[in-house]
């Protein structure tokens, strides 16, 4: 056995000094460490090999794949893994013939290599299962190392080192199965890896030396401040800077457990090239992957919980997504179609795409098949725009195994990826171009265990809304709550911008209404959106948006399902978080029925000339508005946090700067009254739009409700880039913006 | 039969059967629990309710950075609810069990008695009582009911499925309280 590249292991196994010992019981701490060591070095050699299909001639890439198995092969001669040792003796010989430029790369050898690789992982699988390799008389292994000497031979035009190297190969070719049986190209089946194998390294996370002296660091430092503040009592007259101090180290070392916790997303794009590489091949297409933001950091549970929704996607974009290459060629593409990943952080959350360049989705037959499972009317479906017909393949029942053999849609258990990715908090979006491809868009928090969302009361107790459920926020007056509540038999609906919401009484759901129904008294309710339903939780009152942390509960309130988790709030009592979800479920706000009923709407509102506006004023005495769903958020913000650059405000906005529009010159007034100021400011634009957000101070927010925009006719018409409208018989200012088309359809 | 006096008190230690219980009041009875079995006495606290939550949760409060379950030793032994002071243990949580707290209306000092003073649950006893009660020791005021702390875990609770019946009462019960 040949150890002269002295490996890691080699070096570590020398320097201690131990004995190897043959019969292994149980698996020991060196063992475990060599499986995670294995491990790596196996994804690194999956991740090479298929770019070495794509760049025969990169010495570099070899020369990884063979450390990767000559590492495996010298260690396993200390741990007495015979088995393993001759599997990977076989695969290093083969690789050593590769590397010395005596073998060329050839599909069928990246095969043989891939067969290798599986059956290593089998190896490392069993032996982390029962401390053992298993039988040694393994048929499996006779065939595969036969496989490989095969290769080996198979290649023409090296008789002399063919026959140096039969010797050895001789040797480990001892196995029952000869090469003689073993199939001239092995074809892996696909998909068979990676299962079992993951599952050990889940529990287990690699962490930089430096972040976790930092992390001790900081834990030192955090025991000090309690010391000091112990000894000095609440009275002393540091203690403020005290918990000043242990307000900073919590916030440092927060950031450094989350930071410990970030793993790239690269670790998980690594698995697709091969996938892909089977995945086409069973399929007959010809794809190729391409990456960008490996690098993005994800919280590592995160990172589990998007695993199978990725897949999912990346498997739909090679199966139904890209076409086969003669149909590409056909259509004018390339005949080797790209599946992109990209992932990076937008606004607080990382979002990963998964596009390719195929045929797009086949809307009529989307629609087809909705219509064919009465999840929509064949009317509701005529009317539908491609963006709501799109929507569709997300709705739990579009997915039926008929779906996967007869439709070529990518509705194949969609409502699952979107359950799975909204479960985490995050959201899934679709996009597609007939015959340009299609973009699956997740968009995940950066971490589950901080969530920011919105507190609020009803029956007397505190409850958080996550923000990302959360659509507005609507105040119901005492006057108006019998106006515009609506009943049907006992169910109540608010009527908002001439769409019914389904309104759900959270303190009534929860058994705590001590009131009777009847009672006129001013309420909120926040509009929230989970799992396609949408409704209104109506309650009492709205407290802070927070930043929470989520603490589990346990297995006896887990079970009554409304509640997600609780959390420990800034005035120290304890808050449930609401399952968005569940509670619709509870309430018996079904998915179908609301979507198809906003969508109606949606058509009755778009069929009305009279928008909606949100009514404020800036410039004193005059009414102002914006169409209300230029709108993003409307901020609260202290004067303190508006910056000023070349003589304009700006504000620093999650993670973005906004120019602010200040016409009414609020913000000057504002300053003069001196003091902490809170300045109004409505954030426009945004994701929704797809456009750059900006900020406009507002003196007030009055009002929203709908106007008439007057016509041309007007003369003040083009002023100022203004328009006119009449919003409840008064006149009102509408902006226009230059070349955004939501505001000119206003004029 | 031996209780445990001043002057007995350093020979009872000693023997292998000597055990100490923390004594709680709840209503007019007095329970023991054995102290290696108690984490820690929390006192009075402000305890959250969870709504739709079975009869004998007490609410959740926060305990070291997690959110503890409490078990309302008035609900479970069918008595009313009271406006007064109570009182949050918390349960050691060894052989891997879920932590969780105990509400009860006061807890008292700490005493020893021998294990060979126990007399076991009379057969006359309710279904429900004979879950939570583990024997009796008979002191000097009365006797000292003794509680299995493994019994009272909110699951185990739910698993037995003895204190679901009244779910509508605690419910109302709740509401009533504020």
């Amino acid at each position: 056995m040949r150890l002269t590249g002295a490996t890691a292991y080699g070096k570590w196994w020398r320097a201690n000094d131990l004995t190897p010992c043959s019969d292994i019981s149980g698996v020991d701490e060196l063992t475990k460490e060599f499986l995670a060591e294995s491990r790596e070095g196996l994804d690194r050699m999956e991740r090479c090999l298929t770019e070495l299909e794509m760049r025969p001639g990169d010495a570099g890439l070899v020369g990884e794949i063979f450390r990767a198995v000559h590492t495996i092969k010298g260690t396993t001669g200390f741990l007495g893994f015979d088995r393993l040792e001759k599997l990977a003796h076989a695969g290093e010989h083969l690789l050593g013939a590769l590397r010395d430029g005596r073998l060329e790369v050839s599909s069928e050898l990246i095969s043989g290599l891939l067969w290798l690789l599986d059956g290593l992982r089998a190896i490392l699988a069993l032996i982390e299962e029962t401390g053992g390799e298993g039988t040694r008389a393994s048929d499996e292994d006779g065939e595969l190392i036969a496989a490989l000497t095969m290769l080996y031979r198979n290649e023409p035009g090296n008789e002399s080192s063919s026959r140096a190297a039969g010797s050895e190969i001789a040797l480990v070719n001892s196995g029952p199965a000869s090469g003689d049986s073993a199939p001239a190209a092995p074809i892996h089946p696909a998909g068979v890896t990676n299962g079992p194998v993951a599952a050990g390294s889940d529990k287990t996370i690699r962490i930089d030396v430096d972040v976790l002296n930092r992390m001790m660091n900081l834990v030192g430092e955090l025991v000090l401040t309690r010391n000091q503040m112990l000894q000095s009592g609440m009275e002393a007259a540091h203690f403020p800077e005290l918990a000043r101090r242990l307000d900073s180290v919590t916030a440092d070392l927060r950031e450094t457990v989350m930071q410990a916790r970030m793993q790239p997303v690269g670790n998980l794009f690594g698995k697709f090239p091969r996938m892909v590489r089977d995945l086409a091949r069973t399929c007959g297409r010809d794809v190729r992957v391409e990456f960008s933001g490996q690098e993005t950091g994800l919280d590592k549970s995160l990172l589990e919980a998007i695993k199978d929704p990725l897949t999912h996607a990346v498997r739909n974009a090679v199966d139904h997504g890209i076409e086969s290459p003669t149909e590409r060629v056909l259509a004018g593409k390339p005949a080797e179609g790209c599946l992109r990943l990209k992932a990076f952080h937008q606004s607080g959350s990382v979002v990963i795409e998964v596009s390719d360049d195929g045929a797009g989705i086949p809307m009529e037959r989307v629609l087809a098949k909705a219509i064919e499972r009465s999840l929509v009317t064949a009317d509701e479906a005529a009317g539908m725009s491609e963006r709501e017909a799109l929507q569709l393949i997300f709705l739990p029942g579009f997915s039926t195994a008929a779906a996967v053999t007869t439709v070529s849609g990518r509705g194949v258990g969609m409502d699952v990826v979107r359950a799975n990715v909204e479960k985490v908090g995050g959201s899934v979006e679709v996009e597609s171009r007939r015959g340009e491809g299609t973009t699956l868009r997740l968009r995940v928090p950066l971490t589950l265990a901080i969530v920011p969302s919105l507190v609020v009361k009803s029956g007397g107790q505190y409850f958080a809304l996550p923000q990302s459920a959360l659509v507005e926020l609507v105040d119901i007056p005492k006057r108006e709550s019998g106006g515009a509540v609506q009943r049907i038999g006992s169910s109540e609906l608010y009527r908002l911008r001439e769409r019914l919401l389904p309104m759900v009484w959270l303190d009534r759901l929860l058994g705590m209404a001590a009131d009777s129904p009847g009672t006129q008294k001013g309420h909120y309710m926040a509009v929230l959106e989970a799992e396609g339903c949408r409704y209104g939780l109506v309650v009492d009152d709205l407290m802070s948006p927070e930043e929470i942390v989520v603490k589990p509960l346990s297995p006896v309130l887990r079970e009554i399902g409304l509640f997600s988790g609780a959390t420990v709030l800034g005035n120290g009592t304890l808050a449930l978080i609401v399952d968005v979800g569940a509670t619709a479920a509870r309430a018996g706000v079904k998915p179908v029925e609301t979507e198809a009923e906003v969508r109606g709407h949606e058509q009755a509102a778009e069929d009305c000339v009279s928008e909606s506006f949100l009514v404020f004023e800036d410039v004193e005495r005059e009414r102002t508005a914006l169409p209300l769903d230029a709108i993003e958020r409307i901020e609260s913000v202290p004067l303190s946090r508006i910056e000023y650059a070349g003589g304009r405000p700006l504000l620093q906005y999650r993670g973005e700067l906004l120019a602010l529009t200040d016409r009414g010159h609020v913000l000057d007034s504002l300053a003069a009254r001196g003091g902490e100021m809170l300045a109004t400011v409505l954030i426009c634009g945004g994701a929704a739009r797809g456009g750059k957000r900006s900020g406009m101070v507002v003196r007030q927010v009055l009002d929203v409700s709908d106007g008439t925009p007057l016509g041309a006719q007007s003369a003040m018409q083009g002023i100022d880039g203004m328009d006119l409208a009449m919003v409840r018989q008064r006149v009102t200012m509408i902006y226009r913006e230059q070349g955004s088309p939501p505001w000119q359809e206003v004029a | 039969m031996r209780i445990a006096t001043r002057e007995g008190l350093q020979e009872l230690l000693e023997e292998d059967d000597a055990i100490s219980l923390c004594s709680l009041i709840v209503g007019s009875d007095t329970f023991g629990i054995d102290t290696g079995k108690i984490r820690e006495v929390l006192g009075e606290r402000e305890l959250q309710r969870v709504p739709m939550s079975p009869p004998f949760i007490a609410g959740v409060v926060p305990y070291r950075g997690e959110v503890l379950t409490t078990v309302n030793l008035r609900a479970l032994l069918g008595m009313t609810e009271h406006n007064g002071r109570c009182c949050v243990l918390v349960m050691e949580d060894n052989e891997g069990a879920e932590r969780f707290g105990l509400v009860v209306d006061a807890v008292k000092g700490v005493v020893t008695v021998s294990r060979k003073t126990l007399e076991p649950n009379p057969c006359t006893l309710s279904a429900r009582a004979k879950w939570l009660f583990d024997g009796a020791y008979k002191m000097q005021a009365g006797l000292m009911v003794q509680l299995d702390p493994q019994r009272l875990c909110p699951t185990r609770l739910s698993e037995t499925g003895l204190f679901q019946q009244d779910a509508n009462g605690g419910a109302d019960a709740s509401a009533d309280r504020r």
